[in-house]
Formats: structure tokens, C-alpha cells, sequence
């Protein structure tokens, strides 16, 4: 079993990124594993922007991407890339935060256009963090998402087998330190 | 003297004093020399992201910009061109700076000028100018110079030859920008009285020909 942090960067409370991200969560959690959830959102804005470490709420959720094995890393697409949102997130980590985590990077977006958006935008910054294996991930089209929760098979159906493979990778001994 | 030129600079610089607003100045003062010299002036306003910051957290949560948050976006729409400026985090742009271009209108930059810089700890970053600024504002429609300016700590002034280089990369991106906004055809123009100047392209090659 490993523990595993869902980050997700949407501001907006009805979130299509969050519909997907608990999805994915529960997936995990019925999978064995320990899986709890963080949105940027509900992070005090003030400390978040100017990297007040003195707040309690941005000093623990710091330490619950620490004590993660593993972290889903979620984001709507805005303006062909991920969320600025997310990125206060990611800015106020320590610099190879995710070294020895493995991560599971996902997106939601209104345009398929803007899919390499994962690789092109979101990895390198995972990867410069440190994450020691970034798995491969999925963009969600929003069409595929309401934001009261539903979402349909055909196009979650990748994200799942996905997940699948993420959490059979966490299971290796070696994985969790 | 044409009308002068809106030149705004947008700094996401954290730091009192910032070393990316340093460079968004630097920047300013490059460009605004070079138009001089092309004949216009410019009027420079700087916009601090970090004074507006946690208006951009509600404006992304509630849909709706505070009033401080508005002048800004307003100041950077109506620019004639415009110089953004961010510090590098994890290998790209800051949150702070992408925050506000995502509260943007996916119009407001159609067609404008805009330089890309940024700072950083290390030189090794500076490609997060070419993979994430570049396409931010290509996404936005905006017309990009060719020159972008990456700043490393080490480059101001420490050792002569790193400072020389960052003064000419300044000045040629100055350059660009200013021919792309002394190009622009501002509102305060006469058109008609442009139009009278306009020698039809028949004479033109009748001149060529005599000549
Ligand atoms: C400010 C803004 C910018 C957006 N830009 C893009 C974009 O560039 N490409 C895209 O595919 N979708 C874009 N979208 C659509 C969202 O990515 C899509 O609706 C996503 O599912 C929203 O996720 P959320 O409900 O979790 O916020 C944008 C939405 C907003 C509000």
C-alpha cells in the first residue's frame, strides 16, 4: 500500500479537474492504497502567492506532499497549458520535492487541441521537481465530465486503465520507500 | 511628434527590491531610447503582479475582478506594447504570472507587441523562455519579438563579460519591440492625412524608371 496525494488546480468549486481527480483517487483507494486529497483552492491565497511558510495550512500541506510515495497531479488546461493555480502550488515546494515520488499527471481541458499540453507544459515542470518517474497520463475532454460527477466510460476509460497501471506500479516493493 | 506609445511592462517579481522588475525596467528604458531615436516617445506604466496577486485568486474564484485587479487588466489591454517579465520557478513561469494571463481575455493581446524575459537562479532555465512563455503568448496571439531576455543572478554586472552580453541582448530586444510599436498604426494619426501622403505605386515606378 502507498501513500498517495491527489493535488488538483482548479479554482473553480464545481470542477470537472475534480470530478476526474476523486475518480481517479477512489480507483486507488479500492486499489489498497492510502489516498487523500488536496485542492489549491481551499490554500490560503495570500500565503500561497507571496510563499508565507509561517501558515499552518500551507506548512501542512507542504508536509503531506513530503510524506507522499506518490502524487496525482491534476489541472484544468488554461491558455494551452495547466492551471496558474496549480503552479502557486508547485512553486512553493521545496526544489526536488517529488524526488523519489511517483506521479500520475492528468488534465481536463475544452479543446483537444491543446492535449500535448501534459507533455509539453505540465511534465518538464514534474520533472524538474525532481519526480524520479512521471507515468504517462491522460487529458480528459470536458464533454466527457459533468460537474455534478457523472462521466462517461469512453472517455475515462484510458485514464482508468492508466491508473491501473500506476497503482500496480506502486505495489512494487521497490516503489515505496 | 506622433502620439506616444503605451508601453506597459508586467512584472511578476516577488522580491522588494525584485530583480525581474529590475529587468522589466532595464527593459523599458532599451525600448523607450530606440523609439526615441524612430521618432515617437513612449509613455511607460509598470504593473506589479504582486500588488494585484490576491486579486487574481478571487477574480479566478468568482469570475469577477476586484477594482484593482481591473485597472490592471485594462492598463495591459490598452497597451500598445508591452514587456512581461517573470521570475523562473520549477523550470518555467511563475504561478502569480500565469495566473493573470489566465484571467485575461483571450482577446486583450490579439495582434500586440510583446517582449518575454524572465530571471533566474541559473542559466540552465533559460529555455522555459522558448517552451513556456513563447507558446503562452502565441496561444494569445500576440506578436512576439524574435529576441527573448533571460537574466541569471550571475549576469548583473558580476563578472564584465556576462553583464555585456545581458546589456546587448537588452538593447537588441529594446530594438525589436520598438520597431514592431513604432509600426503600429496609433489612434491619434490622422488617417486621412496618411492617406494623402501615400504616392501610388504607378509613380513610384515611373521615379524607378527616370531614375
Ligand atoms: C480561463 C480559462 C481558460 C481556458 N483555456 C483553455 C485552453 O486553452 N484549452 C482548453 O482545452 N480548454 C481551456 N479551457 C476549458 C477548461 O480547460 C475546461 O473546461 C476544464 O475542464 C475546466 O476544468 P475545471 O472545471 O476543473 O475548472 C479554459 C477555461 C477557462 C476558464
Amino acid at each position: 500500500m502507498a501513500t498517495v496525494l491527489t493535488v488538483w488546480g482548479s479554482p473553480s468549486a464545481t470542477s470537472r479537474t475534480g470530478v476526474v481527480a476523486r475518480h481517479v483517487a477512489a480507483r486507488l483507494t479500492a486499489d489498497g492504497h492510502d489516498v487523500s486529497t488536496l485542492a489549491v483552492r481551499d490554500l490560503p491565497a495570500q500565503a500561497l502567492l507571496h510563499a508565507d511558510f509561517a501558515d499552518p495550512d500551507l506548512r501542512a500541506a507542504l508536509a503531506r506532499v513530503a510524506d507522499a510515495d506518490a502524487l496525482v497531479i491534476a489541472s484544468p488546461v488554461y491558455k494551452a497549458a495547466y492551471s496558474g493555480v496549480l503552479k502557486t502550488f508547485l512553486d512553493v515546494l521545496p526544489q526536488f520535492a517529488l524526488r523519489g515520488k511517483e506521479i500520475l499527471p492528468v488534465l481536463t481541458g475544452g479543446t483537444p487541441a491543446h492535449v500535448l499540453a501534459l507533455d509539453y507544459a505540465l511534465r518538464p515542470v514534474l520533472t524538474s521537481l525532481g519526480a524520479d518517474h512521471v507515468a504517462q497520463g491522460w487529458f480528459v475532454h470536458e464533454r466527457f465530465v459533468s460537474v455534478e460527477g457523472a462521466m462517461e466510460a469512453e472517455g475515462v476509460a484510458p485514464l482508468e486503465e492508466l491508473a491501473d497501471a500506476f497503482s500496480a506500479r506502486l505495489r512494487r516493493p521497490a516503489a515505496v520507500a | 511628434m506622433a502620439q506616444p506609445v503605451k508601453l506597459v511592462v508586467v512584472s511578476a517579481g516577488l522580491g522588494k527590491p525584485s530583480s525581474t522588475r529590475m529587468l522589466g525596467d532595464r527593459l523599458a528604458e532599451a525600448t523607450g531610447r530606440q523609439l526615441l531615436d524612430r521618432g515617437v516617445e513612449a509613455d511607460v506604466h509598470t504593473v506589479e503582479l504582486r500588488d494585484v496577486a490576491v486579486d487574481i485568486a478571487h477574480n479566478l474564484v468568482t469570475g469577477f475582478p476586484p477594482p484593482g485587479l481591473r485597472a490592471a487588466i485594462e492598463t495591459v489591454t490598452r497597451a500598445d506594447a508591452l514587456i512581461a517579465v517573470t521570475p523562473i520557478f520549477t523550470a518555467s513561469y511563475s504561478g502569480l504570472f500565469k495566473s493573470f494571463f489566465d484571467v485575461l481575455d483571450n482577446s486583450a493581446l490579439t495582434g500586440k507587441p510583446v517582449l518575454i524575459a524572465a530571471t533566474g537562479g541559473t542559466a540552465r532555465h533559460s529555455l522555459a523562455l522558448e517552451h513556456a512563455l513563447r507558446p503562452l503568448f502565441a496561444y494569445l496571439r500576440a506578436t512576439v519579438t524574435p529576441t527573448s531576455v533571460y537574466a541569471a543572478t550571475g549576469d548583473w554586472g558580476a563578472s564584465a563579460g556576462a553583464g555585456d552580453d545581458l546589456a546587448a541582448r537588452i538593447a537588441r530586444a529594446g530594438g525589436e519591440l520598438a520597431d514592431l510599436a513604432a509600426g503600429l498604426p496609433r489612434a491619434a494619426a490622422a488617417p486621412a492625412a496618411e492617406f494623402e501622403e501615400v504616392v501610388p505605386f504607378a509613380e513610384q515606378l515611373a521615379a524607378l524608371r527616370r531614375g
